[in-house]
């Protein structure tokens, strides 16, 4: 009798994290930075990561929500890397959902 | 013994286009060196340039030069003057003597390649005595910057700058490997002499002596200019070829000149700009950067292209708008990333000093003030370890420097936006639409790895800080910081302080 071998294609939500440099901007930031977050992290510690080198350091910390942006679109703050489809070097914003009426 | 009239001799000796007959003409003149393209061969007969010089009389002047240049170093090296001069002054000496001096050098293989493969004699001869002037400018200033090694370690950069993989030297390396050591000589020309020597160098270089002047540097003046009068020869080499390209190939030449000139003004804007605007004392400053471009090179510029026939970039009005924003983002990145520069780069924003910047950059508070601002916060709060980098600064595929240029939202606000390119099975970001435009016509060329493609592929260990200074060949002794951040936050001392910072600060005092 011999066993056969099946392989099964893994989802990204059953591999190990892995690794995804990103280029990122946060809100009115001056520059374009290297941000590396992994395919498990969820886009609340996205923008956590990407305000970690900015907020504070160069924009001053506004008391709201952050949001990530990728391709145009805001992408939900539980989803994650791997869900949203980020590539390694794609291009994020992360903006301040700054409530209507407030400048 | 009747000497000959110089027009009796001139074409004799120097016109030496004689007709091979045991090898091929290509053999000798290959095209992918000579790069003649559209150009009929016989056209270059007309190749003419109206200094004329002979050697001995190159030689007599060359001597003369050297002799003076040297005469006032070995007088001043008695002197304290060195010691007078300001940080920001000395640091501006730092950028130049790093970055130039072996550019000089890399220059010396642009003038060979133009003495070996210019289809025309007297190009050859031209570029002969231009190799002549490049070696010297390689050896002056590199003999100036060591005479100061032992007062201050960063000025061993000098000679070492370019043989590192520091971030500033890779897009150097980039700009320079493209339009000296990769053309054609036809492309050299424009590139070279025409654009970066005729178009910025020349007059930077008498700017820049004025300003060492102005800042009591008598020394670096006298080496400056006594570069500058080599450069307003040697820069001769291209207008005769641009008259014949443009004659035969406008397209071509109308291509050249833009991307090159596009190249010059993104380093001069990371190199200049800041010792203009930020590092000049502010009693010491004539005109901002901004001015200086507006009178010596574009006024200038338009000009000459006008001459030749040619139309102004299509990229005219995003150059013209960078011109307000480029150079200032450019100086906050060296100015944050500043452990990775061997000059110590003054911020240059206290009070009057951004009073002066808004006087002459009317968008410069709403652009760049609430991020000095908070940064200013941070220092006061005695954090300056929150000023200091954790990660790398992005770097545009075509030009390495980082992607800091802002433009205006239909809101008002100024940001930074993305310019992507995906090519090859790869992404590629850039700082500009031009810069992503020039590498999507130039993709066939060589072009350098950036910093980011170095550290994305791995090699860069540690992959930290750490790891990225060192690879950059940056030593603590020469590691830039602020020479006096006191100079610049003093003014902001005690003022209500809002968000994050405000609770840093609050960490920080108790």
């Amino acid at each position: 009798m011999t066993q056969s071998r099946e392989t099964v294609e893994l989802g990204p939500a059953d591999r190990a994290p892995e690794l995804v440099p990103l280029n990122a901007i946060f809100a009115t930031d001056f520059v374009q930075i290297l941000v590396p977050v992994t395919t498990a992290d969820t886009m609340t510690e996205v923008a956590a990561a990407v305000a970690h080198h900015v907020e504070g350091k160069r924009v001053r910390a506004l008391p709201y929500e952050k949001v990530v942006i990728h391709n145009g679109r805001v992408v939900p703050a539980e989803m994650t890397v791997a869900d949203a489809g980020f590539a390694p070097l794609d291009h994020i914003a992360v903006e301040y959902l700054v409530p209507k009426g407030v400048s | 013994m009747t000497l000959l009239k110089r027009e009796e001799w001139q074409g004799f000796v120097r016109d030496v286009d004689w007709t091979p007959t045991y090898v091929d003409y290509e053999a000798i003149y290959p095209e992918w060196h000579c790069g003649t393209g559209k150009v009929p061969r016989e056209a270059w007969q007309g190749w003419e340039e109206s200094y004329k010089v002979s050697y001995p009389e190159y030689v007599a002047t060359q001597r003369e030069k050297e002799s003076s240049t040297y005469a006032v170093k070995a007088a001043l090296q008695r002197s304290n003057t060195f010691q007078d001069l300001d940080e920001g002054w000395k640091s501006a000496t730092k950028m130049h003597f790093g970055g130039v001096a072996l550019v000089e050098y890399a220059a010396v293989i642009g003038e060979l390649k133009m003495a070996r493969f210019g289809l025309n004699g007297s190009w050859r001869n031209m570029a002969t005595f231009g190799q002549l002037d490049e070696m010297r400018h390689a050896q002056i200033t590199t003999f100036f910057g060591h005479e100061f090694v032992g007062q201050d370690a960063q000025y061993d950069w000098t000679q070492k700058t370019f043989h590192t993989n520091d971030w500033v030297p890779i897009a150097l390396r980039n700009l320079f490997d493209g339009m000296m050591v990769a053309p054609n000589v036809v492309d050299l020309a424009i590139e070279l002499p025409f654009t970066f020597e005729t178009g910025f160098t020349n007059l930077q270089f008498i700017a820049l002596s004025a300003d060492a002047l102005e800042s009591g540097d008598v020394n670096f003046a006298n080496m400056i200019s006594s570069i500058q009068t080599d450069e307003a020869r040697h820069s001769q080499q291209g207008g005769p070829t641009m008259e014949i390209l443009v004659e035969h190939d406008p397209v071509r030449a109308q291509w050249v000149i833009d991307k090159s000139f596009w190249g010059s003004a993104r380093a001069f804007a990371a190199l200049t700009g800041p010792a203009m605007d930020y590092y000049t004392p502010l009693e010491h400053r004539k005109q901002s950067y901004r001015e200086f471009m507006e009178e010596w090179i574009i006024d200038q510029y338009i000009h000459t292209i006008e001459d030749y026939g040619l139309k102004k970039p299509w990229y005219w009005d995003e150059f013209i708008t960078g011109l307000d924003t480029w150079h200032h983002g450019l100086h906050m990145g060296l100015w944050y990333w500043r452990p990775t520069v061997w000059w110590r780069p003054k911020a240059g924003v206290s009070k009057d000093e951004r009073a002066w910047l808004a006087s002459k950059y009317p968008n410069w508070e709403n652009v760049y003030g609430d991020k000095w601002d908070v940064m200013i916060d941070q220092v006061n709060a005695n954090n300056v370890a929150a000023t200091l980098p954790e990660t790398l600064p992005w770097l545009c595929s075509t030009c390495h420097l980082p992607c800091c240029n802002a433009t205006p939202s239909r809101n008002g606000e100024w940001k930074v936006r993305t310019w992507q390119l995906d090519y090859d099975g790869k992404k590629y970001h850039f700082c500009t639409n031009a810069c992503r435009q020039i590498f999507w016509k130039d993709r066939d060329n060589v072009n350098h790895e950036t910093l980011i493609d170095r550290f994305l592929a791995g090699q860069i260990q540690p992959m930290d800080v750490g790891g990225i200074l060192n690879y950059m060949g940056m030593t603590p002794d020469a590691m830039g910081d602020d020479p006096d951040y006191g100079a610049w936050t003093r003014d902001y001392i005690g003022r209500a302080v809002e968000g994050i910072a405000a609770a840093t600060v609050q960490g920080a005092t108790q």
